[in-house]
C-alpha cells in the first residue's frame, strides 16, 4: 500500500477515522452497483472517493435528456450512450486507483440467468429495484456470502436495507484499555521474579525502585494469606489494602509506592471475559475446519488459550510497557 | 420555479461547499455566488469531488465553478477567490441575495457572516461537519436566534504553566514544541519566550535563561548548536524545573535527557552541513525522517529515533531555509517543520513519561486536523438545500435544526429540533451591554483592542468611541494625522487617553461592515488572578462567547493566521443543544464521540 506511507496523503482525513485497517478493508473490497441512476451514482461516488478497490456498474439503460436534470454523472454529450459507461468514466476520474468497470446488462437478467456473477463481489448495492428481483438477489447473496445493500428513493423519501448473514470484526479499538498485570495470578516466571524482591530490605535506593506491580503482587499474596484466599471486595477492605501499602512506604520520594496505591484498583477489578465474548467462544462456528473464515479460526485459538491457561486471562503483551523492565511472558 | 428565480450566496467551497454547489445546481438554482479564500490541497481530494489532482494549488471557488458549469452550462455561478471578511462584501453585497448558505470551517468567519446577514436582513442557513457528525440550522433576523445567541466555546487552550512546566498529555508537548521551541528557533526572536524555566530562587536558572542561548554562536557548527539546544531544553531546563519542590509534590517527577545518554553506545546521525537530499528544498518533500530510514508516518519513533530526527531536521532547516529563519511560521504541511516538532515533542514526552506519538498523530494534533469524509457532507448539503427551499417558500415554521448522527438515536439518524426565538440578552442581535473589568491605570488601549474587541468580540474593523469622542478606528481612507493619533492612543493607558476611560465609562464599539454595534461598560479593577484571568481583563454580561472559567491562562500567541495559533483555531462542528428532549441523549452520544462541542465541553477543531 504505497499510499499509506505517503505523507501527503489524499486519504489523510479519513484515515483519521478508520485507520489503516479500515482503509485496507475499503481497498480490498469489490463492489457491484445495480442501476446507476442518481441514487446509485451518488453512493458509488462516495465509495470511489474513499478508495474502494473496484466497482462494477450493471445497467442496460441509455442516457436520456431527463437524466441530465438529476444525475450529476451524465452530461449532454452522453445522450444516447450507455449510462453505465458514462457514469463509470466519470467515477474513474474521481480516483484513478479505483478499478471502475461496467456491464451493459439489465440487473434482472443477470439475477435470473447468471447468479454466479455476484460471487466475485464483497458488496452488492441494488438501487431502484423491484421486490421480486430483490428477493432472488438476496437468496443468491446469502448463499455466496456476499453483503447486500438495498436502496430506493422517491422524491424526498427513501429507504436503505442491509442484508447480511454474519459480519465479523476482529479489530476493536476499546476506549479504555485496561492492561491486565496478572496481579492476582502471576504466571510461574513472574512469581519467581516477584519473589526475588524483598520489601523489608534496608537499602533505601533498592527499596524505592521495586516496581509497583511487584509491590501489588506481594500485597495481594499477603492479603490472601490473612483473608482466606480472597481479594478485597468491600470499600472498607479496599481502603485497608491501600493502607497496608502506605504503611510500607518509607518516604515521600518513594514513587513506586505512590503508584502502587493509585493502581491498587487493578487488584480487584481485573478484566475478565465478557458474556458476549463468551457467547462467541461457545458458538458452534468455533469448531473450525479448513473452510472456516479467519475470524472463527482466531476465536478457536482464543478458546484454546482460555481453556488451557486460565479462565481469567486476557493476554497482555503490553505488560512490558506498564512495568518497564520485566521480560516478555511469551 | 422557486429555485430558478432565487439568488443564492454560498460561503465556502470546501467539503460542504462542493456537495452543496452540486446539489444546488441539480435542484434548479441558476444564480449562485461563491466565496472561498482557500486553494486546493491533496488532502481535500477524498471528499471535495469537484477537484482533481491537477487542480492542487488552484482556487477552490474557481475550480468548483468550472466543474459544475461543465455539467450545467446554463447556470450562472460567480466565484470569488477572496476572504468573506473583505470589505467588498458589505451589507449592500449581501442584500442582493434571497438566502445565504454557509459551508465554513471556523467560528470567526461564521460570526462575521452572521452579522452581515442580520444587517442585510437576509436569512442564513448555517452548517458544520466533523467526521460522521454534522448539523444544519437556520437563522432569520428577529424571528429566530442568530448564530451568536448561543454560547460558543472558544477553541481549546492550555495553561502556560502546563505547557512550560508540567505537561501531562501529548498535546502539551506538541504545543510546546510548535509554539515555543519551533517559534523561538525559527520564528520571530523578539517575541518573549516562555521557554525559560525559572526557579523560585533566582540565583540559579537554566542556561536557556540567557536570552542569547538560542542564537548560533560565532564559529558554532550546526551540529554543536543542535546538541547544545538539545541539552538545554531537554536536560538543563528539566533539571532547573526539578528544583521547584512544590511543583512535584503530587506529580511524577520528570527526568532530564542529555545527548550523551541517548548516544552513549551509538553514533549520532551524520551531520555534515551539506544537504544532498534528492528532494531538494521543496518544503513538502524534504524530509529528515526519510533520510534516517523512518519512512512510515504511522510508526511511533523511539527516543533514539526522535533524537536523530531532532538533530537532522534542525540541521536541514538551518541549512536549507536560511532566508526564512527569523520569520518562519509553523505549517503542518511543511514536512521538516512537522518532523522537528514531532521529534521535539516526543523527546519532551519521554522526559515526562508521556506516551510518544507517531508523525501522523502528531500532525493531527499540531495542525488541529479534523477527520472528514464525503458522505456526511453530502447529507448536510441535502439538508441545507431543503431548509433553503423552505425559507424561499416562506415556510419558516417548517424550518428545523437537524443533527446528523453517527448511530441512530431513538431510531433516528437525522434528528430534527425546532428553532428558538432570538435571545434578548444577545449582544449581537439584541444589542445589550457588556461589562469589561480592567485596570484602567495599567492597561493600554492596544490590549483591549486586540484581546477584547478583535478577539472575544470578533469585530473586524472596529471603531471605538466614548460618547462623541472617537478613540480608535481602522480604515484605508483615514487621514494621516488621525492615524498617528490613533496609534498613539493604542499605546496609552486607558485613563490617560484624550477622552479618559475610567471606572463607569461606556464605550461604543462599531463595525460598519458588519453593521455591528455594542456597548461596553468599564469597571476598574486592580487585582486579577494570574492563572484564571491571564489577560488581566474580564468581559462579562450576556456574552455569547465565553471561556471556560475553570481553565487557567492560555498561551497567548499572536499568530498571523487562524490556522497557526494554538488557540484561534478553525472548527467545524458546533452542536447546539436546543431541544430538551433530544438534549440528554445527544449530549451523552456526543460525549462518547469526544469530538464535538456540547456547550462547555471539549472541542475538536479543524484546519482544512
Amino acid at each position: 500500500m504505497e499510499v499509506r506511507n505517503n505523507n501527503n496523503n489524499k486519504y489523510d482525513r479519513q484515515l483519521r477515522i478508520w485507520g489503516d485497517q479500515g482503509q485496507l478493508a475499503l481497498e480490498q473490497a469489490n463492489t457491484c452497483l445495480l442501476n446507476c441512476g442518481p441514487t446509485g451514482s451518488e453512493a458509488l461516488k462516495n465509495l470511489v472517493l474513499g478508495g474502494i478497490g473496484s466497482c462494477t456498474i450493471v445497467d442496460d439503460s441509455k442516457v436520456e435528456a431527463r437524466d441530465l436534470g438529476n444525475n450529476f454523472f451524465v452530461d449532454w454529450e452522453s445522450i444516447g450512450l450507455s449510462k453505465a459507461k458514462t457514469v463509470c468514466n466519470f467515477l474513474q476520474e474521481l480516483n484513478d486507483t479505483v478499478k471502475a468497470k461496467f456491464l451493459e446488462e439489465s440487473p434482472e437478467t443477470i439475477i435470473n440467468v447468471n447468479p454466479d456473477f455476484f460471487s466475485q463481489f464483497t458488496l452488492v448495492i441494488a438501487t431502484q429495484m423491484k421486490e421480486q428481483s430483490l428477493l432472488m438477489l438476496d437468496a443468491i447473496c446469502r448463499k455466496q456470502g456476499v453483503m447486500l445493500l438495498i436502496a430506493r428513493s422517491f422524491g424526498l423519501t427513501g429507504l436503505i436495507r442491509i442484508s447480511l448473514k454474519e459480519h465479523c470484526v476482529i479489530e476493536s479499538k476499546p476506549d479504555n484499555v485496561i492492561h491486565d498485570l496478572r496481579l492476582q495470578k502471576p504466571w510461574a516466571e513472574l512469581k519467581r521474579f516477584s519473589d526475588e524482591f524483598d520489601t523489608e530490605i534496608d537499602d533505601s535506593v533498592i527499596h524505592k525502585h521495586i516496581p509497583f506491580a511487584i509491590l501489588l503482587i506481594k500485597a495481594c499474596e499477603d492479603w490472601r494469606k490473612t483473608h482466606g484466599d480472597s481479594l478485597p471486595s468491600t470499600s472498607k477492605e479496599k481502603a485497608e489494602f491501600k493502607n497496608l501499602l502506605s504503611s510500607k512506604r518509607r518516604g515521600v520520594d518513594e514513587d513506586n509506592y505512590k503508584e502502587a496505591i493509585l493502581s491498587a484498583y487493578r487488584v480487584w477489578s481485573s478484566p475478565t471475559i465478557s458474556s458476549e465474548l463468551q457467547k462467541i467462544l461457545n458458538d458452534s462456528a468455533a469448531e473450525v475446519n479448513m473452510n472456516s473464515p479467519d475470524f472463527w479460526v482466531m476465536v478457536a485459538a482464543l478458546k484454546v488459550v482460555v481453556e488451557t491457561i486460565d479462565t481469567s486471562v486476557i493476554l497482555s503483551i503490553k505488560y512490558i510497557e506498564n512495568v518497564e523492565f520485566l521480560p516478555r511472558p511469551f | 420555479m422557486l429555485s430558478q428565480k432565487a439568488k443564492v450566496l454560498m460561503v465556502g467551497a470546501g467539503g460542504i461547499g462542493c456537495e452543496l454547489l452540486k446539489t444546488l445546481a441539480l435542484t434548479g438554482f441558476k444564480d449562485i455566488h461563491l466565496i472561498d479564500l482557500d486553494t486546493i490541497e491533496v488532502s481535500n481530494l477524498n471528499r471535495q469531488f469537484l477537484f482533481r489532482k491537477q487542480h492542487v494549488g488552484q482556487s477552490k471557488a474557481k475550480v468548483a465553478r468550472d466543474a459544475v458549469l461543465k455539467f450545467k452550462p446554463d447556470i450562472k455561478i460567480e466565484a470569488h477567490h477572496a476572504n468573506v471578511k473583505n470589505s467588498d462584501f458589505d451589507v449592500e453585497f449581501f442584500k442582493q441575495f434571497n438566502v445565504v448558505l454557509n459551508g465554513l470551517d471556523n467560528v470567526d468567519a461564521r460570526r462575521h457572516v452572521n452579522r452581515l446577514c442580520l444587517a442585510a436582513g437576509v436569512p442564513l442557513v448555517e452548517s458544520g461537519s466533523t467526521g460522521y457528525l454534522g448539523q444544519v440550522t437556520v437563522h432569520v433576523k428577529d424571528q429566530t436566534e442568530c448564530y451568536e445567541c448561543q454560547t460558543k466555546e472558544l477553541p481549546k487552550t492550555y495553561p502556560v504553566c502546563t505547557i512550560t512546566n508540567t505537561p501531562s498529555k501529548p498535546v502539551h508537548c506538541i504545543v510546546w514544541a510548535k509554539d515555543l521551541l519551533f517559534a523561538r528557533l525559527f520564528g520571530d526572536r523578539n517575541q518573549s519566550s516562555d521557554l525559560i524555566v525559572h526557579t523560585n530562587d533566582r540565583t540559579s536558572s537554566a542556561a536557556t535563561a540567557d536570552t542569547d542561548f538560542f542564537n548560533i554562536k560565532d564559529g558554532e557548527t550546526p551540529e554543536s548548536y543542535a546538541c547544545r539546544v538539545f541539552d538545554g531544553v531537554f536536560g538543563d531546563n528539566i533539571e532547573v524545573a526539578l528544583r521547584n519542590e512544590e511543583t512535584w509534590k503530587s506529580r511524577k517527577r520528570p527526568r532530564p535527557l542529555y545527548i550523551c545518554e541517548v548516544y552513549s553506545d551509538a553514533k549520532k546521525p551524520r551531520i555534515d552541513g551539506s544537504c544532498n537530499s534528492p528532494d531538494g528544498n521543496d518544503k513538502h518533500t524534504a524530509s529528515a525522517a526519510r533520510i534516517l530510514g523512518l519512512s512510515n508516518p504511522q510508526e511511533v519513533w523511539t527516543v533514539r529515533d526522535s533524537a536523530n530526527v531532532f538533530l537532522k531536521a534542525l540541521e536541514l532547516l538551518l541549512n536549507t531555509r536560511q532566508k526564512d529563519i527569523g520569520s518562519l511560521v509553523f505549517d503542518k504541511d511543511d514536512q521538516l517543520a512537522m518532523e522537528f516538532v514531532t521529534a521535539a515533542a516526543n523527546l519532551r514526552s519521554s522526559c515526562f513519561d508521556i506516551p510518544m506519538q507517531s508523525l501522523f498523530e502528531a500532525k493531527g494534533i499540531a495542525g488541529n486536523i479534523v477527520h472528514a469524509i464525503a458522505t456526511t457532507n453530502a447529507i448536510i448539503s441535502g439538508l441545507i438545500v431543503l431548509e433553503a427551499i423552505k425559507l424561499l417558500m416562506g415556510n419558516l415554521d417548517d424550518c428545523r435544526t437537524t443533527y446528523c448522527l453517527e448511530y441512530p438515536r431513538r431510531k433516528m439518524l437525522l434528528m430534527p429540533a425546532e428553532l428558538s426565538a432570538p435571545k434578548s440578552s444577545c449582544y449581537v442581535c439584541s444589542q445589550s451591554t457588556l461589562l469589561l473589568e480592567v485596570n484602567t491605570t495599567m492597561t493600554r488601549l492596544r490590549e483591549v483592542v486586540e484581546k477584547i474587541v478583535r478577539g472575544q468580540l470578533s469585530v473586524n474593523s472596529p471603531m471605538i468611541s466614548q460618547g462623541p469622542c472617537l478613540i480608535y478606528e481602522t480604515g484605508d481612507d483615514l487621514e494621516e494625522d488621525m492615524v498617528t493619533q490613533y496609534n498613539q492612543n493604542l499605546e496609552k493607558f486607558l485613563d490617560s487617553l484624550p477622552a479618559p476611560i475610567v471606572d463607569g465609562s461606556i464605550l461604543s464599539i462599531e463595525d460598519f461592515q458588519q453593521e455591528f454595534t455594542c456597548h461596553l461598560q468599564i469597571k476598574h479593577r486592580e487585582i486579577f488572578d494570574e492563572e484564571k484571568e491571564p489577560d488581566n481583563m474580564v468581559l462579562s454580561g450576556k456574552l455569547s462567547t465565553t471561556r471556560d472559567q475553570a481553565l487557567p491562562g492560555s498561551v497567548q500567541l499572536t499568530a498571523v493566521a487562524d490556522n497557526v495559533s494554538i488557540h484561534a483555531v478553525d472548527d467545524d462542528d458546533e452542536v447546539i443543544l436546543i431541544d430538551e428532549v433530544a438534549k440528554q441523549d445527544l449530549k451523552r452520544k456526543v460525549l462518547d464521540e469526544e469530538s464535538v462541542i456540547v456547550c462547555g465541553k471539549r472541542q475538536r477543531t479543524e484546519v482544512s
